[in-house]
């Protein structure tokens, strides 16, 4: 089956400033692919290329087979676009923009039910000036879906939104992907990746220094098992057990955190050694990183992190 | 909350129009626009256009407001006064004066404010990416100013000659309505080339205030200034505005200063046309302009 999207060594160059250097992935369709990275790292730069608000300069990018520099309408039929400010006409109603730019498409969805999809059926009537900023973007989502788009581009979606809001919206856009829509999205929020996402790529300074699964992104799956827990009185990390020999023991104030890759094994030697003690170990736990921290990792470190390993970086970028 | 799964999707059928119950069934490819389907999207686009301008409390009163404005306060003091140029009722001046007024602030002043908001809103990014054309839209913003300009003109008229007994000569309506169509092109040109240099719309307003309101000083909009009487007289008769005047005058007063609109008048008027068309391209490159 031909790729959703197709981008090959996309460059785009603002006079000194080089925004993309080489970027290069393909979505299948269906597939919900995230980009995540920080401010400035090209991600809105690279989605405004995709949707054809921006020319590249250098480099392939075909949506649909098609390529959006062009500007063609039977392109814009198909993809439905989520800005991340853009305006609206605010004397009209709700109910009004839905159904006018709806009436922009060959196919379209059903008005009472797309209103009713975000939520808004009680402000149907309202003029969008009068709508609150997290109303305005669960418009700005009915009106990215008005077209029934096989492919939609969502540029920090949930932006503003409360939790609640926040978790309907995820599931409709699950919802759709069971539709078979194709869903590229851009994201500053780590639990929206992780919710929505079958694959992630990282964005740096205009290149993808990763790529993966929520799961695996940055070789989370094998990086050290985090183990924490608040000191007791009197505590001393000398006064801890053997513990397998890549352990590393960081401290601030009260709380400990060990890193290890024997995660079992030294968990287990800890717990037997505070029940040996009738230590109460407060706040103990065992986890593997965060995405979040495996992000941070990814975008602040200037070098490649320690943790990471460098052929991950390598092979990412190869893709 | 339903989840997508459940909605319907309805294949070239509008929910709420009959015009698009017209449409084939497509196929997920999608289509060129028919020029059939096109018409219909600027009708449609046209009346949300109107709509969404007589609800806009500021648009609807610096442009439809303030010509009635001006006729019934000023057409109220002078009431059965006589106009002291020619021994005709001052009115009968006023009333063509004033229509010749509201074309250009609607043409001209609302429709580049109307384009200037289009722009920093950011609507027009979003048209961008639906299947809309930009200039399709445009056109349709253009239809539906040339709609309020009508409007504003039949209400002027009705004003004048029912409250204030302006006197309207049957036949000499062609002309008036030839004049009206020129200068609904020449201003509406004018006013898509200026939109251009308006970088957000708060401070266009007052600059392009600037522009009409001491032009219709000199163009025989408020009073009639004499030929040779003034200099200021000939530098307005090098703008549109006091062409548009003379050639909805005779309308009223068929016999005063000889005016009507002359070949002079046309070539003036189609001379600014031109002028604003081509500076509007440059509007249009920049509104489709991708980075």
């Amino acid at each position: 089956m031909a790729a959703a999207i197709e981008v090959r060594e996309l460059h785009k160059r603002y006079g000194d400033l080089h925004a993309l250097r080489g970027v290069s992935f393909t979505v299948a369709p269906g597939e919900v692919f995230c980009m995540l990275g920080p401010n400035g790292a090209g991600k809105t730069t690279c989605t405004e290329i995709l949707e054809g608000h921006r020319v590249p300069s250098s480099g392939v990018v075909r949506v649909l087979g098609l390529d959006p520099a062009r500007g063609e309408r039977a392109l814009h039929e198909r993809i439905g676009v989520v800005l991340q400010s853009c305006g609206i006409q605010h004397d009209l109603t709700v109910g009004e923009l839905i159904t006018m730019y709806g009436s922009y498409y060959p196919r379209r969805r059903s008005v009472g039910e797309l209103i009713e999809l975000v939520e808004l059926d009680a402000k149907a009537g309202t003029r969008a000036e009068a709508l609150s900023g997290g109303q305005r973007r669960r418009l700005d989502l009915a009106l990215a879906l008005v077209g029934d788009p096989d492919v939609l581009f969502l540029d920090e979606p949930t932006t503003g939104f409360d939790p609640h809001a926040r978790r309907a919206a995820w599931s409709t856009i699950r919802s759709l992907c069971s539709l078979g829509k194709t869903v590229f999205l851009t994201t500053h929020f780590m639990d929206e990746a992780q919710h929505l996402a079958d694959r992630i790529v990282v964005m740096r300074a205009g290149e993808i220094v990763a790529e993966g699964t929520p799961e695996d992104l940055g070789g989370r799956e094998r990086l050290p098992t985090e183990i924490r827990f608040i000191a007791p009185e009197g505590f001393r990390p000398d006064d801890l057990p053997q513990l397998p020999p890549d352990a590393a023991l960081e401290r601030d104030g009260e709380s400990v955190l060990i890193r290890c890759s024997e995660g079992l094994r030294a968990a287990h030697a800890i717990c037997g050694w505070a029940l040996e003690r009738s230590l109460e170990l407060r706040a103990f736990s065992v986890a593997q990183p965060t995405l979040e921290d495996v992000y941070l990792r990814l975008t602040e470190a200037a070098e490649a992190p320690a943790g990471l390993s460098l052929h991950e970086r390598e092979g990412a970028r190869g893709r | 909350m339903s989840s997508a799964g459940e909605l319907s999707v309805s294949r070239g059928q509008s929910e709420s129009e009959g015009a698009g119950a017209a449409a084939p069934i497509l196929p997920t490819g999608g289509t060129r626009g028919s020029p059939a389907r096109d018409l219909a999207l600027l009708g449609r686009q046209v009346i949300y256009e109107q709509r969404a301008f007589w609800r806009n409390r500021r648009r609807a009163l610096t442009s439809f407001a303030f010509p009635l404005m001006f006729l019934l306060i000023f057409g109220a003091i002078i009431h059965g006064r006589v106009a002291s140029l020619h021994n005709i009722p001052y009115i009968n001046f006023y009333v063509p004066g004033i229509i010749a007024y509201a074309v250009m602030v609607i043409g001209f002043t609302n429709i580049a404010m109307a384009i200037a908001y289009l722009r920093y809103d950011g609507i027009l990014k979003r048209l961008r990416v639906t299947p809309m054309p930009p200039t399709l839209y445009l056109l349709a913003v253009v239809l539906s100013n040339v709609l309020t300009i009508v409007a504003a003109t039949v209400l002027l008229l009705v004003v004048g000659v029912a409250l204030y007994g302006a006197h309207l000569e049957a036949g000499e309506l062609p002309g008036f309505v030839l004049t009206l169509m020129l200068a609904s092109a020449c201003f509406t040109s004018l006013g898509i080339a200026v939109a251009r240099l308006i970088p957000r719309p708060d401070s266009g307003m007052p600059v392009l205030m600037f522009v009409t309101l001491p032009l219709s000083f000199i163009s025989d909009v408020f009073f009639p200034l004499e030929k040779g009487a003034h200099v200021l007289r000939e530098i307005g008769e090098l703008f549109p505005l006091f062409h548009v005047s003379r050639g909805l005058q005779p309308a009223f007063e068929p016999f005063s200063r000889g005016g009507g609109l002359v070949g002079s008048d046309v070539l003036v008027l189609l001379t600014w046309s031109a002028v604003g068309l081509w500076l509007s391209r440059r509007t249009m490159q920049a509104l489709s302009k991708q980075d």
